[in-house]
């Protein structure tokens, strides 16, 4: 067995033992507050899939819908985390993606297909130009990115509502949002039927193809990880640190506006938010999942999706509060990003290919010296 | 619109009104300092908090006890930044995923929690009284004084508290052997390391103590500040503590100050949110700009006292 694929099924065991105990604590919970905890199970672990014994193509199709934010916001922390850069501003710039994106749809429709398209662009494209803001204080003056970033989501919080209560409000309407964008800058539904599920989606995944073969088959790609890796081998080999740094922040950020344009203009027909949606909170435990590996954060944002359609249904139909699945998700996220949980094993592995090996060669310089 | 702004900055129960909103942001900036001088980046003090507001009503409830409540909410902090440092320090987990981890997690699990003790959804409203919350105090003779008496008694007891624990967070830091080591640890803990300092030990001190100021922070939230808990009751409180440390130069007194800061948007902003022709947002926004601007002045001036610094050695060589 060669030891990089020793080393994938160490990771899919490890991965495994966190999901597992992250269930034996949902366990223990369910067992404690419901009064029919295998009702409660059932519904927490089938329900998203089947109702009632026969499959729900419905439920897949909510399931899918929901993952698409989280699979931009998962690529996007993917990309910033890769370079090794703490930017939280994903979350603020869902937010401005999707409201420049409505604004967008609503004051500069032309009434062609086109208008989805620039719509979804433009609100990513600001949010590429905000991210310029923490990648520089970081690399031009050495300031914590993590802490302007997450100071920047409150100013984009803030500075949305204004706008949003005093100048774009639709008056005509109960509460607060903004007049509805033309329906040709809205994201065609890609299966009929009320589970939102979008062309929006089929975007995420071609955008981790594409992010995908950025990190791992470009220059740019391989420098981004090498400076996440060891900034200092990667100044010293010659990198453009600095440069690498601010693109890699421009990218997340323009996938960050992505997942609110897509989802804003997918799912609704006005811009409504009127706070922080919570995507790109969500993108980091997607990309911890996923092991900042882009191929797999779809899987990774489907898994977070089943599971809190899970615990939504065992919610509805079972007296377990849905919010318990925040817990559940932040169990499976420390296990997953601690590095030693389970290292011991990982150490017998590698003695056990170690010897291997020797054994091996042992085997064949003994062969070698019969046959002489 | 400016007159009348002006106006009603210089009363006193706006000023008063400081000192009670700032408090805890400061229990929060004071945890983000004490952790950071000893190199760990406490980003979970959101969650915490959070959590620590919600046993902090819930013990006092159970007890009938305010100051039970309030120790037991320390006691929660210290748990939760002691998990933490588990595993950041034990199993490797990068220390920021770690506190992530915590505020993901405390957002649905208070709510869930509460559910499971109490049967409560969302909030204890039900739950407290009046006698339950931390007591104000009037303090003699300075109540007496016209103004000074108004701004400065009368003030729940952790208030005073807090703006105590920075004169004592000082003396710990400066003036104590474990300050000294955890300064040492933060500054570079493998030269402390080969002078015989347990790293990992003082880590645990530094996040224990970040804990204790938690507790006490989330406890005024609940237990004071909106008299009963509720999910959005810390409200990036924990995050701008995190700026205030940043932009106080890492120094209690300096936390303190840009804490103040704070406090003093946040009052203003619930006073002109009633004034015609003022975005209550964009005061909102306010101190998180003014954040980021005082982080780009205080690194901007760092930077340039390294150059000329290295240039001198230059010059010197």
């Amino acid at each position: 067995m060669s030891n990089s694929k020793r080393m994938l099924i160490f990771e899919l065991i490890r991965g495994a033992a966190a999901i597992g105990v992250a269930m034996l604590v949902a366990l223990i919970f369910i067992f404690i507050c419901s009064d029919e905890p295998m009702e409660a199970l059932r519904y927490m672990l089938v329900a998203p899939l089947f109702t009632n014994g026969s499959f729900s193509l419905n439920s897949l199709y909510i399931m899918l819908a929901n993952s698409t934010p989280i699979i931009f916001t998962g690529l996007a922390v993917c990309v910033m985390f890769s370079a090794n850069q703490f930017n939280l501003a994903g979350e603020g710039a869902v937010m401005l993606g999707g409201f420049v994106a409505a604004l967008t749809g609503i004051y500069f429709s032309t009434g062609t297909y086109a208008d989805v398209f620039i719509a979804v662009f433009v609100g990513s494209a600001v949010c590429a130009v905000l991210m310029i803001i923490p990648a520089l204080i970081k690399v031009k003056l050495n300031a914590s990115e993590m802490v302007s970033s997450l100071m920047i989501n409150y100013i984009i919080m803030y500075v949305v509502l204004h706008y949003l209560n005093n100048v774009f409000a639709d008056g005509s309407k109960g509460s607060v949002m903004t007049f509805p964008f033309a329906a040709t800058a809205r994201v065609p539904a890609l299966v009929a039927g009320s589970s939102k599920l979008t062309w929006g989606f089929v975007v995420a995944l071609i955008c981790t193809v594409i992010i995908a073969f950025f990190m791992y088959r470009t220059r740019w790609g391989y420098s981004i990880r090498m400076i996440g890796i060891n900034q200092n081998f990667a100044k010293y080999s010659g990198m453009k640190v600095a440069s690498v740094i601010v693109l890699s922040q421009i990218i997340g950020g323009f996938l960050s506006g992505m997942a609110g344009a897509v989802e804003v203009l997918g799912r609704y027909d006005t811009f409504l938010w009127r706070d922080l949606p919570g995507f790109g909170w969500t993108g980091v435990t997607v990309a911890i999942l996923a092991k900042n590996n882009p191929i797999f954060i779809p899987i990774a944002a489907f898994f977070i999706s089943y599971l809190q359609r899970g615990f939504t249904l065992m919610a509805t139909y079972c007296d377990v509060p849905s919010e318990m699945v925040d817990i559940i998700q932040a169990v499976i996220f420390l296990f997953f990003a601690a590095e030693k949980f389970l290292s011991g094993y990982r150490q017998k592995l590698v003695v056990a290919a170690a010897k291997e090996e020797l054994a091996q060669k042992a085997a064949q310089t003994a062969t070698e010296g019969g046959n002489k | 619109m400016l007159e009348q702004i002006g106006s009603m900055i210089f009363q006193t129960d706006f000023v008063f009104s400081i000192f009670r909103i700032t408090a805890p942001i400061l229990f929060a900036a004071l945890a983000a300092v004490v952790a950071e001088k000893a190199g760990v980046t406490n980003i979970g003090l959101e969650g915490i908090m959070l959590f620590c507001a919600l046993f902090g009503t819930l013990f006092a409830y159970w007890t009938q006890n305010w100051f039970i409540g309030v120790c037991s909410a320390v006691v929660v902090g210290v748990f939760f930044a002691l998990l933490i440092g588990f595993f950041a320090l034990q199993l490797n987990t990068d220390i920021i995923l770690a506190g992530i981890a915590v505020n993901t997690m405390s957002s649905g699990g208070t709510i869930f929690l509460l559910y499971m003790f109490t049967g409560e959804r969302g909030n204890t409203a039900a739950l407290t009284s009046s006698k339950l919350l931390i007591p104000t105090v009037e303090i003699p003779i300075l109540n007496k004084i016209p103004i000074l008496g108004d701004i400065l008694s009368g003030h729940a007891v952790l208030t005073y508290v807090a703006f105590i624990m920075v004169f004592l967070v000082w003396i710990l830091l400066y003036k104590t052997a474990i300050g000294l080591k955890i300064r040492a640890v933060g500054e570079n803990e493998h030269a402390a390391e080969s002078v015989g300092v347990n790293v990992r030990f003082i880590k645990y001190i530094a996040l224990a103590i970040s804990g204790v100021f938690c507790g006490l922070g989330g406890a005024f939230m609940s237990m004071y500040y909106s008299q009963s808990f509720n999910t959005g009751i810390i409200a990036g409180r924990g995050f701008i503590a995190l700026a205030a440390q940043a932009m106080g130069q890492g120094e209690p007194v300096g936390a303190m100050f840009s804490s103040l800061l704070f406090g003093f948007a946040q009052a203003l902003r619930t006073k002109v949110s009633g004034i015609q022709g003022v975005s209550s947002n964009l005061i909102s926004a306010m101190p998180y700009l003014v954040t980021i601007i005082g982080m780009v002045i205080y690194a901007a001036s760092t930077m340039r006292k390294v150059k000329r610094r290295n240039a001198d050695k230059e010059k010197n060589q």
